[in-house]
């Protein structure tokens, strides 16, 4: 009985383990086959690496400046989004003020409302303030659209964190704004780096926004230069250069992912405790 | 908690998230809200008002209703399949085997890519001439199974529902693993007991004091299932084949942006913001207490 | 108007002798013309460097082309805000007629009325008969064609050969050849079934217009009551569910994007494929080796009423927006890329036929040559309207047909849907209405 359990376990690993692995793995040998072959026999191994698929994709899409664009715009909306996120849901979590209904539930809703519906009237806020094509007026939006999910993830963690912290603290004789900058912000890193890791892959992959809100070519986030040749491709066909796209925007996701790999699921163990 | 002197600190800390998100969340959504009342093609400064006509329509419109009943199916079926899939997972990356250990290098993989790449990939898969699985049936002899997965109706929306769980299911094992490692150490120890009884302690014991996992789960699911515009858009065209695909936001899309109807667009996604709010509130609502509180 | 060019010519020259302003550092008379493209299958490069020249041969004016290949996205709320560019070509993406029901588009026919570039001939005239007509409203123009795109089927003449087929012409022949195919184990055709408009305008149209002549097509087009549900397009949807019980289509044919079907039939799974004339340069770069392409009608049905040369085209329209900025020059900008030099240059490089009378005349590739005939000897040319005009029910019809060609419908099922649609869109008074030009 323990014995079968032990092979069945094994098997059901194994084929999660394919099951999860192979797609990824199959987009990566796809990247070095000649176009023609991909949709002519997409699960044969290349008989001879293409890399010019690399060469062509970097040079098609911009995809050098697009990979800093992506970098900017995620790394500098983190910077933002972490200190006024975790403001915002702390108060929400401690305090009781008159509003606080109204403030939480305004936030929350935010989760529930497709971005689509908003970019024509978003579009034109930005034009009035000349923010349109500018990396930090996508930034700023980027901030504005990841605060709901912050300040969801940020109010868990701050709820699990005992009051009698704060009491104790302002007992001490620390202002309401340094029980929060000594105290509570640093008992609270993990979920800090649980909100840092999923709305930073989530703003490095973001796209309808990016898409509508940076208009010329030099502008162009990862997402929107990769999605320009997917489309492209539907003119020229040309998936060999698609897949070496896709490649080159994976790699620095699942680079991330390797090096850190203890630091993220140590993070999303607190995360999913107390989130 | 009201504590004293409190008044301006509040307002300081709210202050800077507040305006953003005023400015530029809720600020251009009250824009778009107005804008379910006019008749208005998107393309152009020139709109008419016509009240509720566009609300009247949708509740005439049979293509709503299906979108409607496609984006419930997702959640449901997506849901069950992500919590069973999580908890079982989750038992396994907990072990130390070297199976455990490999998935655990690679599980969350499938989270990080973009949501453009899993589509391209379950495409792939499901082609139905030169797809991965097409091919396996034919190569163990079940060639009469073979169809076309993304273009029959029959199969089209699980085709969906198995991409979206195969995005997501890395993470909400994770999110279990990390729940059942939290549960006392005699939970845990059922480890030490053979299968029925095992089972019978999962059950009645383990799950149940896994509800504050379930309740982030579930909701995240609800928020989530928005997020397979991306796949549907890839993978059937955004509805393909004949609704079968359809969701809310899929019509959103349509109607807004391919067949120029931007005001009855808004509705829809009126409704779509009202049936999303009102599944996480039933939820909220009905995992509101521990129910292994009352035990203890 | 003559003398201008001369004029230019002659500025142009005092720069180069160093008398006038440095090139870079214009002066701020200078006109910025923006166009904004579509990067389709024939890319952007073509109208960047006609920009380029024009801006050369006018010093006064700088012409800039840039474009996506979803460009009508990045358009949409720029004519919202009315920050728009002077010349847009939106592609097949835009809904064109919104913006002309809008008043967003300039009326063109003044300037139509005016000569084309470097000749005597009015503009107007230097455009193939009945292009102009798909781009009015009411008898006004508001877009202009550029390239004419021409429908029918494709087949790969070196493995008709080496089989020893030829192309059928009629429906029976149709039906005799697919046996044949079959017989080899090859699927007769294979089609586009994620964009079903390809089996609309490949099969369900032409067919109609076969049996019913081209009244019956426009009348469906014009909404007329029972035109969507008449005997002719019975006839032709009983045409299409034949050859689906029959087997005749590539199994999995319904779930097929374009590229995958034509890559099918490339790689010889098919013997047939329903496509426009865009066919060869869309699939240059996955084209196996020794694979060719070569243009056939559609099967006609013996004893119709349609005219067997009846021909089905597309065009693809340009455009100036009313709150252009500069909407004389951008006109003038396109009077150019419509001559009949820049017209032929297209048709060398980007290998497609054009919307300018006389631009055939110069080399084109092999697998063109027939499309122009058929062009040239066709008594009925005609186009799918109906789906730019009303593009919540054509939706719905591609639905339907979807269905029809999965089994989920009955030939009558699938005209009574296509009928109710067509009523739907008759009654609802919010939809502007459009007639064929006749």
């Amino acid at each position: 009985m323990r014995t079968f359990g032990r092979i069945l376990g094994a098997l059901a690993g194994f084929l999660l383990f394919v099951g999860t692995a192979g797609p990824i793995a199959w987009v990566v040998v796809s990247s070095i086959k000649p176009g023609y072959m991909i949709p002519a026999s997409p699960w044969s191994l290349p008989t001879q690496p293409a890399w010019g698929n690399f060469a062509k994709a970097w040079g098609t899409t911009g995809i050098g400046s697009g990979f800093v664009n992506s970098l900017v715009a995620s790394l500098a909306t983190l910077a933002i989004l972490l200190p006024i996120g975790a403001m915002a849901a702390y108060v929400l979590s401690k305090y009781r003020f008159r509003g606080h209904g109204l403030v939480f539930g305004g936030f929350m809703g935010g989760m529930m409302f497709p971005h689509l519906l908003v970019i024509v009237p978003l579009f034109m806020l930005l034009r009035d303030l000349k923010g349109v094509d500018t990396l930090w007026g996508l930034i700023l939006v980027y901030v504005a659209y990841s605060l709901p999910f912050t300040v969801f993830v940020l109010g868990g963690f701050f709820d699990s964190v005992p009051d009698e912290l704060i009491e104790a603290s302002m007992m001490d004789g620390c202002t309401h704004a340094s029980t929060f900058w000594r105290v509570m912000l640093p008992l609270v890193k993990p979920g800090l780096a649980v909100v840092g890791i999923f709305a930073g892959i989530g703003l490095w992959n973001e796209y309808a926004l990016a898409k509508v809100l940076l208009t010329s070519q030099a502008g162009f986030t990862l997402p929107v230069g990769l999605a320009n040749l997917t489309m492209t491709q539907q003119y020229e066909a040309d998936w060999g250069a698609l897949f070496a796209a896709l490649v080159i925007v994976m790699a620095p996701v699942i680079l991330v992912y390797a090096l850190f790999r203890d630091r993220v699921q140590q993070a999303m163990t607190a995360g999913a405790l107390k989130g | 908690m009201r504590r004293k002197g409190q008044g301006p600190f509040v307002l300081g800390f709210l202050a800077p998230a507040g305006l953003l998100y005023l400015v530029f969340v809720l600020w251009p959504l009250v824009q778009s809200l107005h804008l379910s009342t006019f008749q208005w093609s998107g393309l152009s400064p020139v709109k008419k008002f016509v009240g509720a006509d566009n609300f009247q329509r949708l509740a005439a419109d049979p293509v709503f209703w299906t979108s409607v009943r496609n984006t419930l199916i997702l959640i449901v079926v997506c849901g069950v399949a992500l919590i069973a899939g999580g908890v079982g997972l989750g038992h396994v990356v907990n072990e130390e085997t070297r199976w455990a250990r490999a998935i655990r290098s690679i599980y969350l993989y499938p989270q990080a890519v973009s949501l453009v790449v899993v589509a391209i990939i379950w495409y792939f898969l499901l082609s139905p001439q030169i797809g991965l699985v097409n091919n396996l049936l034919r190569a163990v002899g079940l060639g009469s199974w073979e169809r076309a997965w993304l273009g029959e109706p029959q199969t089209a929306l699980g085709g969906v529902a198995a991409a979206f769980v195969w995005y997501a299911l890395g993470f909400y094992s994770l999110l279990f693993a990390s729940g059942l490692k939290s549960l006392p150490a005699e939970v845990n120890e059922a480890a030490e007991l053979d299968g029925s009884v095992r089972l019978h302690r999962f059950w009645h014991v383990t799950w149940p004091m896994l509800w504050p996992i379930k309740r982030v789960a579930v909701v995240y699911t609800v928020v989530n299932v928005v997020n397979t515009f991306a796949l549907v858009i890839v993978m059937t065209r955004g509805g393909d084949p004949d609704r079968a695909t359809e969701t809310m936001l899929t019509y959103l899309y349509e109607q807004g942006f391919e067949v120029s109807r931007f005001g009855y667009a808004t509705s829809i996604a009126v409704a779509n913001f009202l049936v999303v709010m009102a599944i996480s509130l039933a939820v909220l609502f009905w995992f509101r207490r521990d129910p292994t509180a009352a035990r203890a | 108007m003559r003398p201008i060019p001369l004029v230019l010519a002659l500025s142009s020259l005092l720069i180069v002798a160093g008398c006038g302003p440095s090139g870079s550092g214009a002066p701020g008379g200078k006109v910025k013309v923006e166009v904004q493209a579509f990067q389709g299958g024939y890319g952007i490069d073509f109208f960047q460097q006609a920009g380029e020249e024009y801006s050369k041969l006018n010093p006064n004016v700088q012409v800039t082309v840039a474009g996506d290949p979803r460009v009508w996205e990045a358009l949409r709320p720029r004519l919202v805000a009315g920050d728009v560019p002077d010349l847009m070509f939106p592609g097949w993406g835009m809904d064109h007629w919104a913006l002309v029901n809008d008043g967003a588009l300039l009326e063109l026919d003044s300037a139509l009325d005016e000569k084309a570039y470097k000749s005597d001939e009015p503009w107007r005239s230097t455009f193939r008969p009945g292009l102009l007509e798909l781009c009015q409203k009411d008898g006004k123009t508001y877009m202009l064609p550029l390239y004419v795109m021409i429908y029918g089927w494709w087949y790969d003449p070196g493995v008709f050969a080496k089989n020893g087929w030829t192309p059928p012409q009629t429906w029976d022949e149709l039906l005799a050849f697919g046996e044949k195919c079959k017989a080899k184990g090859v699927a007769p055709i294979a089609f586009q079934g994620q964009y079903p408009y390809y089996m609309i305008e490949g099969m369900l149209l032409p067919w109609a217009c076969s049996v019913g002549g081209i009244e019956a097509v426009n009348a469906a087009q014009n909404l007329e009551p029972g035109a969507w549900s008449s005997p002719a397009m019975l006839r032709a949807a009983q045409m299409i569910a034949e050859l689906r019980d029959k087997g005749f289509f590539l199994k999995g044919s319904v779930a097929m994007s374009h590229t995958e079907a034509q890559t099918q039939f490339l790689n010889g799974k098919a013997a047939m494929v329903p496509c426009g004339s865009w066919l060869e340069s869309e699939m240059k770069s996955t084209m196996p080796p020794g694979a060719q392409v070569a243009f056939m009608p559609v099967p006609d049905v013996a004893g119709g009423k349609g005219d067997p040369t009846a021909l089905l085209i597309g065009i693809e329209p340009w455009m100036v927006p009313t709150a252009a900025k500069h909407p004389k020059q951008a006109i003038e900008f396109f009077r150019y890329l419509t001559s009949l030099d820049e017209a032929k240059k297209f048709v060398r490089e980007k290998g497609t036929l054009m919307a300018i009378v006389g631009s055939d005349d110069t080399d084109m590739p092999p697998s063109l040559e027939a499309p122009a005939r058929a062009l040239a000897g066709s008594k009925t040319v005609w186009s799918v309207q109906y789906r730019t005009w009303y593009p919540a029910m054509q939706e719905e019809i591609e639905g339907a047909i979807t269905s029809l060609l999965n089994g989920q419908l009955t030939p009558e099922q699938f005209v009574e849907r296509c009928e109710a649609a067509a009523t739907k869109t008759r009654n609802d008074s919010t939809v502007t209405k459009y007639k064929v030009a006749s």
